[in-house]
């Protein structure tokens, strides 16, 4: 792909990175203690009849959500990154609009005159051309014609 | 059966009756419109040039002016965007209801963003312009040096077959 779209394909990308990433985490974040009063949702009305199976998978998705901020935030800022890089590489030729379409009209005079040159070359090629198929046909009717007295 | 019928051709086929016999008796098609036209309600341009940010009522950020450096100001945008994620972050944690106001920022730092890129779009159809006649020119240059070597070649056989021929009719001759 040329240089501009991947940089048009890189702005979109940090765009869904940044509303997947807020989005996500507004999501699925856990409810926040506001006031002592209340309850954790933890300790609920029903005191964890089963203590062992229900810990475990509370304390790994939270675990793993705190995980979350930090896997896209990192994936935010890679983006951004190669963003900047390619940014960098971009093949701008400085010089302006001018420049450009001075250099356009040099290369298009140059390309007339050697295009005019390859035109009296292939005229004088197709002119040998012919001499040389008119000398085959007369060769040709003179080894026929040589070759009857035998 | 409750199928519909297409619709009839429009009515004017009939002014094409003698078209085979007399071209010029049917009337002359539509001419190229020039300008701006309406379709199906919206407005169209034929005049194919990026509009600028202000036409699109959109305020924009980078500094206006002949030559831009394109490279800085992207870079520049891209900082400024990176600002604005994180202030909606802290914003969403601080005060939840005024994010309207930080989305808004966003999207119009990412409105700057594709504009500029659109606007790189002419200097790379002119720099491909440039790459196309220059190996146009250098297919040419090799095409007029295949031609010459060719034709060098065939005189030198002819010679050589000259040579030979004389030969051989000097020995025929003899015989």
């Amino acid at each position: 792909m040329d240089a501009i779209s991947q940089l048009q394909e890189k702005v979109n990308t940090i765009a869904t990175i940044a509303f997947t990433t807020i989005g996500t985490l507004q999501r699925d974040a856990p409810p926040v203690r506001i006031s002592p009063n209340y309850p954790e949702a933890g300790s609920g009305p029903t005191p964890a009849p089963n203590p062992n199976p229900t810990p475990t998978p509370a304390a790994d998705s939270d675990a793993d959500f705190a995980k979350q901020p930090k896997l896209m935030s990192a994936e935010l800022v890679k983006a951004a990154k190669q963003f900047d890089a390619l940014v960098a590489a971009l093949p701008l030729s400085e010089g302006g609009e001018e420049a450009q379409l001075k250099r356009i009209a040099q290369l298009e005079a140059e390309n007339d005159a050697v295009g005019q040159q390859l035109e009296k070359q292939l005229e004088a090629a197709e002119r040998e051309l012919q001499e040389v198929r008119e000398l085959f046909g007369q060769a040709a009717d003179h080894c026929l014609n040589l070759k009857k007295p035998e | 059966m409750a199928t519909a019928t297409y619709p009839p051709p429009p009515p004017y086929y009939k002014l094409y009756k003698d078209y085979l016999q007399d071209p010029k008796s049917a009337p002359e098609p539509p001419p190229p419109i020039e300008g701006t036209y309406i379709c199906y309600g919206g407005n169209y341009t034929t005049d194919d040039i990026l509009p600028s940010l202000e036409d699109q009522g959109v305020r924009q950020l980078y500094p206006k002016g002949p030559n831009i450096d394109f490279k800085k100001e992207l870079r520049s945008l891209n900082r400024e965007l990176q600002l604005h994620i994180l202030e909606l972050a802290d914003i969403l944690v601080e005060r939840p209801s005024q994010y309207a106001r930080r989305v808004e920022d966003i999207s119009l730092i990412f409105k700057n963003l594709h504009h500029l890129l659109n606007s790189l779009r002419p200097h790379q159809a002119r720099a491909t312009l440039i790459h196309i006649l220059e190996l146009q020119i250098q297919r040419r240059k090799q095409a007029v040096e295949d031609i010459k070597r060719r034709r060098e070649e065939a005189q030198r056989l002819l010679k050589e077959s000259i040579g030979t021929l004389e030969d051989t009719g000097a020995s025929f001759v003899l015989k």
